[in-house]
């Protein structure tokens, strides 16, 4: 009795196993990596936005190759120990193309190991430029470099002619790379650079840091890094009555901001990805995602489509779900996205985006300056 | 005044403000360990539960329509103090009661699972988002003429400071001369002694838990609006600093974790005011080892003598 039990279990079992596995066959997964938890999970909000709505898209337009494309969403908290997790649990999911990971510091451990693997990436949001700088063959983005925002923020503050800078970020591979960039460029103009130094990322107590701000009297604080610090900084600032403009890049505009620095937010400057939801030919999109509730204007929103759309198109055009020709395919193609023709270089980085210098005001909204 | 020692001044103060709220949250953690010998690792995790509950607390009468400061800040703290209290004596009764008189390494794992549950716990409760904290206590006293460097006390910093003192001496009142405190004192002597002479040491033993939690549920609630936003992992930071001020100050002494709070809360602000930001949490925690090595016992700690 107990033996045909068992026996009749793992009958069940394989035919359970096979059916699942000639599901798998009729469909292509889309492995979509980013913080759903965490103190940056906003941002994760809109790379899921994004992807699933394009994946709905191309399903309902008859799917890929005939074939439907399944989302395999995984949470990696914004933590690089938690993106190696993820990138290995992709693996065992039998995912060859993922769209993530959000934060530069989870992207990086995951990329090594999506290319030992065989894995297309393609990351929405990470603008490390040390992250396609080590010749690998399967990482994409559809997001422009801190190379290419921070002289945009550098060039903004030195056309307004401030006496004295201080540059602050995180330490944190994204913040500390875009301060960096912001600096070489002020240096460059022959901009003082009063302050260049470091906080640490959750901190709470930026009394000491204001205190030093006011005491080098300076006219702009650039800080690399995301919103929690950032808004802060800007309450604790004004409290003390420190008189400064402060900017920062896209990773600290968006509305939570808003609900920790308060009226402090009114006057912060934000270098965004140009509003793609605003652009006329982005309209029908546009509409859809408000048609389900959601609110497409996040910066990663659309280049979380556009990653999706990218990845469809290389398939489709490649004639192959293998990885390797799909790569191929994207470096020497282009692809009309929501974000605009995307063509890639040889780093598998696109060959041009934009980045506007936005006025962030206190009830969230913004406005361009140049 | 030069502008060298205005900033100085400033330094100070930032400084002052943080280190006797670290000082109100090392109390927990030194009362603690004064009875039973532990330390109470999800000790940071119930202050941050108390700055949660105080700001449930002001949204909910915001909503009420309440905006008379003194009430809301004074419910505010009640419901703070109530339940982080409860929290307090729950984590006694649940984690380290059932433990208590093992190894001791064993009562410290339950500390730390406790410690991971709670944070665990609010994470899905609340969100793991940072919440705006409302200021309530806004504007300063400045010092200074504005062309130069103004030093700004502010009426938060003030309220952090004052608040602190009467804790502390309404702590070291009860302590000296209630019966509660004078039970508290014989059970930190001799646990068993104190039980055979008729004291309940169970009751003590919960009784030093709730006050750690409640003196920590004020610091929630001042830090709360003194930072001006709140996440789920910031006690576990402000646990480990309280934690060295009671170490520095001499675990196991009440004036000793006020002293070791202000000293940690000036170092740490002097390095970000005269070193750089980076090495703040570098210094805090050097200061840890030093003081572990040269003097174990702490700056006001008594050196402890084994117990035959």
């Amino acid at each position: 009795m107990t033996m045909s039990v068992k026996k009749l279990a793992t009958a069940v079992g394989t035919s359970v196993a096979l059916m699942a596995a000639g599901q798998a066959a009729a469909e292509i997964k889309i492995g979509v990596a980013g913080p759903m938890t965490g103190p940056v999970a906003q941002y994760g909000d809109m790379q899921f936005s994004g992807t699933r709505m394009a994946i709905e898209q191309i399903n309902a337009n008859g799917g890929v190759m005939g074939e439907e494309l399944v989302a395999v969403e995984m949470d990696d908290v914004c933590d690089p120990k938690q993106a190696v997790t993820v990138a290995n649990s992709m693996i065992n999911e039998g995912v060859s193309f993922v769209v993530g990971h959000l934060c530069s510091s989870s992207t990086q451990p995951a990329s090594d190991i999506y290319e030992d693997e065989g894995i297309l990436m393609v990351t929405p949001a990470s603008t490390s430029p040390d992250i396609t700088e080590r010749g690998y063959e399967l990482v994409f983005r559809t997001i422009g470099l801190d190379n290419m925002q921070g002289p945009v923020a550098g060039d903004y503050i030195a056309s307004q002619n401030p006496e004295r800078v201080a540059v602050v970020h995180d330490k944190q591979q994204y913040g500390e790379g875009i301060a960096t960039a912001v600096r070489d460029t002020l240096k460059d103009k022959g901009i003082e650079i009063a302050m260049f130094e470091g906080i640490t990322a959750g901190a709470k107590d930026f009394s000491s840091l204001v205190t030093k701000l006011k005491q080098a009297d300076v006219d702009y604080v650039y800080y690399g890094g995301y919103h929690p610090e950032l808004g802060l900084i800007l309450r604790q600032a004004r409290q003390a009555d420190l008189d400064a403009t402060f900017m920062g890049p896209e990773g600290v505009g968006n509305k939570d901001i808003n609900t920790i620095a308060g009226e402090a937010a009114e006057g912060l400057l934000v270098t965004l990805p140009p509003s793609f939801d605003e652009k006329a030919e982005n309209k029908t999109l546009v509409d859809a995602f408000q048609a389900k509730g959601e609110d497409p204007s996040g910066p990663f929103v659309l280049t979380s489509y556009a990653a999706v759309q990218v990845i469809a198109d290389g398939i489709e055009q490649a004639g192959s779900t293998d990885p390797f020709e799909v790569a191929d395919t994207l470096r020497s193609g282009s692809f009309e996205t929501p974000i605009g023709t995307v063509q890639y270089d040889d780093k598998g980085d696109l060959e041009s985006f934009e980045f506007v210098v936005y006025e962030w005001h206190s009830d969230g909204s913004k406005t361009p300056l140049n | 005044m030069s502008e060298a020692l205005l900033y100085f001044i400033q330094q100070l103060i930032n400084g002052l403000t943080i280190g006797s709220a670290y000082a109100l949250i090392a109390i927990g953690y030194t009362m603690v360990y004064g009875i039973i010998g532990m330390i109470n690792f999800a000790h940071g995790e119930i202050y941050m539960i108390g700055a949660y509950t105080a700001l449930i607390a002001i949204t909910g009468l915001a909503t009420l329509g309440v905006t008379w400061l003194p009430l809301v800040l004074l419910v505010a703290l009640v419901c703070a103090m109530i339940v982080s209290s409860s929290m307090g004596w729950a984590v006694e009764r649940v984690a380290y009661r059932p433990v208590r008189g093992r190894h001791r390494l064993i009562p410290l794992i339950s500390a730390i699972g406790m410690s991971i549950f709670l944070q665990n716990y609010v994470h899905l409760a609340q969100g793991s988002r940072n919440i705006g904290f409302p200021s309530l206590i806004e504007g300063s006293f400045r010092f200074g003429s504005p062309e130069n460097f103004q030093v700004s006390l502010s009426f938060i910093q003030i309220t952090i400071f004052i608040t602190t003192l009467i804790c502390m001496t309404a702590l070291s009142v009860f302590i000296s001369r209630s019966r509660t405190g004078r039970a508290c004192r014989a059970v930190s002597q001799d646990l068993g002694m104190a039980s055979l002479l008729g004291i309940d040491t169970n009751r003590i033993i919960s009784a030093t838990f709730v006050i750690g939690a409640a003196l920590a549920a004020v610091a929630g609630l001042l830090l709360g609006m003194y930072y001006g936003s709140i996440d789920p992992l910031f006690g576990f930071i402000a646990g480990l600093k309280a934690f060295t001020a009671a170490v520095l100050g001499g675990i196991g002494s009440i004036p000793g974790a006020m002293l070791g709070g202000l000293i940690l809360g000036v170092a740490e602000s002097m390095t970000s005011g005269y070193l750089s930001g980076e090495y703040k949490d570098v210094i805090s925690f050097s200061l840890l080892i030093l003081i572990l090595l040269f003097k174990p016992t702490g700056l006001l700690g008594k050196p402890e003598v084994e117990k035959i």
